[in-house]
């Protein structure tokens, strides 16, 4: 079948078989490998995309169910070249060693610098408890969500307010946030 | 001491250098092993065996061969050498007991759950699943050996026809015995590990194709791209016929030391020409890869009324699983290590290692030294207890110094920092917080450990390292280094910056090729800081020395005035200078190259010898830490939280910090792991941990913020005098977590892992004894 | 691994759906955010013949009416987890939904979907009961209801027949002066539960309970309600020995199996040290509302 939908800003055109997940459709149809696939089984994280805004393990999504629909990945948050704040703390932390869960991370972090659910050291390990990293000891993650939490509080369009969907049935979350 | 001597201001060494893998890695720009993919590839799935322990009467391939999309499907009698030797690649012949073998595919009888049977190569993956179900496989189930206590018994099946009795290394140090008798104190316990995965978070997988030249060539996340070695002889074909590349490696911790996927990728692209991709699933990883090893170690522990141990009886027993892979030589470690960082007099070690039909264990981080950290240090805290002494004072009165020898003979040359690093981590201690609810209970504990880094001596082990200017002025480090995540890369360009001048994102670095850069051995053992590390030291060095006599000429001065700097060479302090540029030309014109090779190699040893009263060194050295840590427990629940972790080791010198304390925080992390709730389950063998749902790795909520000691004695066989801090901090987690659960409940659990299910329990027990008493 | 082949149906209408599931050759299945039935497929645990995607559905949205809540089967867990107005309304299925796999589960799962896999660990199973209702499921012969009591039959089973999908749940709200506990012990964050449970308290003047409702989950074939011990409960003040006899209450009333990875001993211990302490958090945020 054929799948249509918007990758990084770019119309998208796949064609795949219905039982193709969102996460092979965009490695092995579209090219794009920058989400990994850890586990297959929504456990690890490191396949995190942003659908329609929202972060999603693009293993536990059916391809079909993404038609029409806006995929966000890592190798889209860079502006002009310049890292998205997150990934630019992220390499100063130290936070990313062997890198296979890092893209994952940064969607995850983004996403609850979003939410204000990043607030606290302890917020910020709760939002990053569906993604496994097996060589950092997490801390200096956490300290790279913290830093990117900081930074955007003081930016101009600071976007670390709670955010709800609204009520049920309302429209999704508005586009993502993927900084400034 | 082998270490070389600096002078003091350095450049970058010891500098918290952003590394140059990370910005491609956060980018998601970073092409992992199956991110690659090449035109009209095929893709390669495995069948493996559903019984841990069968005789194969029928293998049918017919069915699945007739499938749309399904090129060919492999049995042992494809394979051209269907046999995977396990042995330290051309580096010695004196390998003995260390030499073993396996199937490529299972030939006639499967020994483990999850052994690949067949190999299916087929134009897409899904086509590669259907033909899976296909194959029709006939199976005889055999008896099944589940525990190392039962493989022993004379009566148990027999996994191969060498017995059950895979490797043993026995020694006696003193009269042990004559010891204990005459001890004021003895303690005696068991303690029990489990059996755990790498549970790196990328999955085995490699791409491969036969190049231009004929040469096969495989691109895959291995830490050892001297398997190449390997590969060739399964294929039966010349060594330098194929090719190994591994680009930067999603962690590796010892689980992509043996092969997976490159001798697959091998027979296919061999046998169909085609290239190929071959990827496994987490499932697959986590039923079928080798595991850490589960050992039972049973202690006895002597020691005089002041707390001075003279005696040590230990036997360990460790569950091979079904081949023997590295199995001897990890043992070998828990042999060396098993008295801990401790002197004794009188020790006696029996170590065994078994076949059974779990899945087959090997290398992982720690590598045998750690699973004997939960005895020793169990036995320290016991002791403690009897003697009625601090259990960090016990631990002071009885550490390893420099010039002392451990039990099997090795000399420690070193300086043995560990009364300081008590000092300092317990300086950075708070006072134990009060429980945070009621029927909570908060406890503290510590725990030190010794870990080898480098490979065992009689190796012969070498480092080599190209580094080369280019014309304009930027530098090129060939070496064929496995990356893992370490910062493996990252850190020999900190070093060649240093010596050379050259700004470190001016320096590119080719890693991980068998053909086109100069071997270095394997990323493993926590030998390649030590010692890719020194022969890029030694190459810059050489190389400046090379430019420096040159330049010396050209500045008129004498070649230990020429200093090198950022765009070139200067001499006091700027005042005449050459652009690296203007150099290179000027050295093109007396015939001095700009590039050199450089070879580093390891001290050497006397082989071990299958022989009891075998002694000498068997590591170059050894890397020493501390580490406390603070734990609440549930004592309804049984759950243990880790409030507060301070770890500490001498690493001798940083050269990148930042890498350094990843490393203690991601060992620490994945050690807390290892006492609390990792565990491969298997029911007769069979492996029930088939998903990440189940095989339950720390997240960021059960890891606490950990405070890293990190300790400079500037002693170290590394360059610029670093140890080795891969693998070290591994160890002490679960005998300081052990020892803080104790402090909290009053109980003393020795089965890893201390699941809120048997703290619960012994929280009971002891409760219940309280109440009989009361 | 990754799912098999199957048939994909997109359904626009509740008729296309439950035609699509009832007419189906094969095993169907509904999926909406599919976070256990797509993960389930790929380790080869399910693989159904047809697949119906009801995602289009309008079964979104919450309403209000005659004490109770209605929520469309699509409300994800996120709404419930983030929504001011739900965490309100029904604060025990906000704090419950915390606990529901990781962020990017609960971003997509769906209440629907939850109930109708029934998963015997299901946190929103034991919610569910805690409140009671009536579930609201669609057929062939239009919609009919199922108290919520009698919801769930066996392991991963429900009352849900084949061509039926669930389309709404309709939660009993309780009466002023009722407090919510949710209490869940796992073996690690993002784990299953080992076990949980899922308390509403309602107190007299006096600061005794009136009436308590307590299920649990992970302790049996199915989420359970522990009605011996919701009786203990009445007129109580939830304090000092009556709290041994409903923790013995619950360890008798639940069915846990020994499995490869905890024993069934252990999981009625926990269940009961869940229920305990989330009554205790019912009891006192009842009374502090009452303040």
């Amino acid at each position: 079948m054929t799948v249509r939908f918007t990758l990084n800003g770019e119309p998208q055109r796949c064609e795949v078989p219905p039982h193709w997940t969102l996460l092979r459709m965009l490695r092995d149809a579209a090219g794009h490998t920058d989400a990994k696939h850890g586990c297959g089984e929504g456990v690890c994280g490191a396949c995190a995309v942003f659908l329609d805004g929202i972060a999603v393990n693009s293993c536990s999504v059916l391809a079909p169910q993404v038609e029409g629909a806006t995929v966000e990945t890592v190798g889209g948050l860079d502006r002009d070249g310049d890292l998205h704040p997150l990934q630019a703390e992220l390499v100063a932390s130290g936070g990313v060693q062997c890198g296979f869960c890092t893209p994952g991370m940064v969607i995850s972090g983004i996403e609850a610098v979003r939410l204000g659910a990043a607030g606290s050291e302890a917020e910020i390990r709760h939002s990053l408890a569906g993604n496994l990293c097996r060589c950092t000891g997490y801390g200096k993650i956490v300290a790279a969500v913290g830093a990117y939490r900081d930074g955007e509080a003081t930016g101009v369009d600071g976007d670390g307010v709670r955010t709800t969907d609204g009520a049920p049935g309302a429209a999704p979350a508005p586009e993502v946030g993927i900084g400034p | 001491m082998s270490g070389v001597e600096v002078k003091p201001g350095r450049r970058v060494v010891g500098s918290d250098l952003a590394r140059h893998d990370a910005i491609e890695k956060v980018a998601g720009r970073t092409v992992y092993a199956a991110d690659f993919a090449l035109p009209g590839m095929l893709h390669a799935r495995l069948k493996r065996s559903d019984y841990a322990h069968a005789k194969l009467t029928r293998v049918d391939t017919t069915a699945a061969e007739a499938l749309d999309g399904v090129v060919a499907v492999y049995t042992a009698a494809d394979v051209p050498r269907n046999t995977v030797w396990v042995d330290v690649p051309g580096q010695t012949l004196e390998v003995g007991a260390l030499k073993a073998r396996s199937n490529v595919l299972a030939d006639g009888v499967v020994r483990y759950h999850g052994e690949p049977i067949a190999l299916v190569a087929a134009e897409s993956d899904d086509a590669a699943l259907a033909a899976l179900d296909a194959i029709e496989v006939d199976y005889e189930p055999l008896p099944v050996v589940d525990d190392a206590e039962r493989a022993l018994d004379p009566e148990a099946p027999q996994i191969h026809e060498s017995g059950n009795l895979l490797a043993h290394w026995e020694l006696e140090e003193g009269d042990a015995e004559a010891g204990i008798a005459s001890a004021a104190a003895v303690v005696e316990d068991e303690y029990r590990t489990q059996f755990i995965d790498h549970a790196y978070l990328e999955p085995e997988a490699g791409v491969s194709w036969r190049d231009t030249d004929g040469v096969i060539t495989i691109r895959a996340a291995t830490q050892v791209v001297e398997h190449f070695r390997d590969v060739a002889r399964i294929l039966d074909l010349p060594d330098n016929k194929v090719r190994l590349i591994t680009p930067y490696v999603g962690g590796g911790f010892g689980g992509k030391e043996d092969m997976t996927v490159e001798p697959y990728l091998g027979i296919v692209v061999a046998l169909t020409g085609r290239p190929a991709r071959m990827v496994w699933s987490r499932q697959e990883s986590l039923q079928a890869r080798q595991n850490r090893h589960a050992v039972r170690m049973r202690y006895r522990t002597g020691a005089d009324a002041d707390g001075r141990l003279v005696a040590m009886d230990v036997d360990i027993l460790s569950d091979g699983g079904a081949y023997a892979l590295l199995s001897a030589l990890v043992l070998l470690y828990s042999t060396t290590c098993a008295a801990g960082p401790y002197r004794c007099p009188n020790v006696r070690i029996r170590a065994r290692t078994v076949y059974t039909n779990h899945t087959p264990c090997s290398a992982m981080r720690g590598f045998g030294g750690m699973q004997v950290a939960l005895g020793y240090e169990g036995q320290m805290d016991r002791l403690a207890a009897e003697l009625g002494v601090d259990p960090l004072e016990l631990r002071r009165r009885n550490f390893v110094e420099r010039g002392d020898t451990l039990p099997i003979g090795q000399p420690l040359e070193t300086t043995v920092e560990l009364p300081a690093l008590i000092e300092a981590v317990t300086e950075r201690l708070e006072p134990p917080p009060e429980p945070s609810a009621p029927r909570r209970a908060v406890g503290r504990g510590f725990a030190c450990n010794l870990q080898p880094y480098g490979r065992c001596v009689w190796l012969n082990d070498w480092s080599s390292a190209w580094i080369g200017f280019e014309l304009d002025g930027t530098l090129v480090i060939r070496i064929a280094v496995p990356d893992i995540g370490g910062g493996q890369a990252s850190s020999l360009i900190q070093i060649a910056s240093e010596v050379l001048g050259v700004a470190p994102e001016r320096i590119t670095i080719h890693i991980g090729d068998s053909a086109l850069n100069p071997l270095t051995g394997t990323t493993t053992a926590t030998r390649q800081l030590y010692m890719s590390g020194n022969a890029v030291l030694k190459a810059a060095r050489d190389l400046r020395e090379q430019l420096a006599g040159v330049a010396a000429e050209l500045l008129e001065v004498e070649p230990e005035q020429v200093e090198f700097g950022a765009e070139g060479v200067s001499v006091a302090g700027g005042e005449r200078s050459l652009e690296f540029r203007e150099l290179l030309a000027a050295c093109a014109s007396v015939d001095v190259s700009w590039h050199v090779h450089a070879t580093y190699r390891a001290p050497k040893g006397v082989p071990w010898q299958a022989d009891e009263s075998w002694r000498g060194r068997v590591f170059p050295d050894f890397t020493y830490g501390c580490h406390a840590a603070d734990v609440e427990v549930d004592l309804d629940s049984g759950q243990t939280r880790v409030l507060r972790y301070v770890a500490g080791h001498d690493v001798g010198q940083t050269i990148n910090p930042q890498s350094v304390e990843g490393q203690i925080e991601g060992g620490v992390a994945m050690g807390l792991g290892y006492a609390l709730s990792e565990r491969l389950v298997f029911d007769e063998a069979q492996n029930l941990t088939g998903s990440f749902a189940q095989y339950l790795i720390p997240t960021a909520v059960e890891v606490p913020e950990i405070d890293t000691v990190v300790l400079e004695s500037g002693e170290g066989m590394g360059p610029f005098n670093a140890r080795g801090i891969g693998e070290p901090p591994i160890g002490p987690p679960a005998p300081a977590v052990a020892a803080a659960i104790r402090d909290a409940i009053g109980a003393r659990l020795t089965e890893l892992p201390f699941t809120p299910e048997r703290v619960a329990a012994a929280v009971r027990a002891r409760e219940e004894d309280a109440d009989a008493e009361g | 691994m990754y799912p098999r082949p199957f048939e994909y149906v997109r359904a626009e209408t509740v008729d296309e759906a439950t035609e699509a599931l009832a007419s189906a050759g094969g095993e169907a299945r509904a999926i909406a955010g599919g976070q256990s039935l797509v993960p389930m497929m790929s380790l080869g645990l399910a693989s159904p013949d047809v697949l119906v995607d009801i995602g289009p559905l309008p079964l979104a949205g919450s309403e209000r009416a005659n004490g109770s809540l209605a929520l469309g089967a699509l409300t994800r867990h996120r709404e419930l987890e983030r929504s001011d107005e739900l965490a309100e309304q029904v604060p025990l299925a906000a704090e419950a939904a915390r606990y529901i796999g990781n962020p990017r589960v609960r971003n997509r799962g769906t209440l629907g979907g939850s109930l109708s896999h029934a998963d015997p660990a299901s946190e929103l199973g034991a919610v569910a009961l805690a409140y009671g209702g009536e579930v609201v499921i669609a057929g062939a012969e239009g919609e009919r209801r199922v108290a919520i009591d009698d919801f769930f039959e066996g392991f991963f089973a429900t009352a849900v027949g084949s061509g039926e999908l669930l389309t709404r749940v309709e939660l009993e709200l309780p009466p002023p002066g009722t407090g919510h506990g949710f209490c869940e012990i796992a073996n690690r964050a993002d784990d299953f539960a080992t076990a949980a449970a899922a308390v509403l308290v309602t107190v007299h003047d006096g600061g005794a309970c009136a009436e308590a409702r307590l299920a649990l989950a992970g302790v049996a074939d199915r989420p359970l309600r522990c009605e011996p011990a919701e009786r203990l409960c009445r007129g109580e003040t939830l304090e000092g020995e009556v709290l041994d006899a409903i923790a013995r209450a619950v360890v008798e009333t639940a069915e846990p199996e020994d499995d490869a990875f905890v024993s069934a001993d252990y999981r009625g211990r926990a269940a009961a040290v869940c229920a305990i302490r989330a009554l205790g958090d019912a009891a006192r945020r009842a009374r502090e509302g009452q303040e």
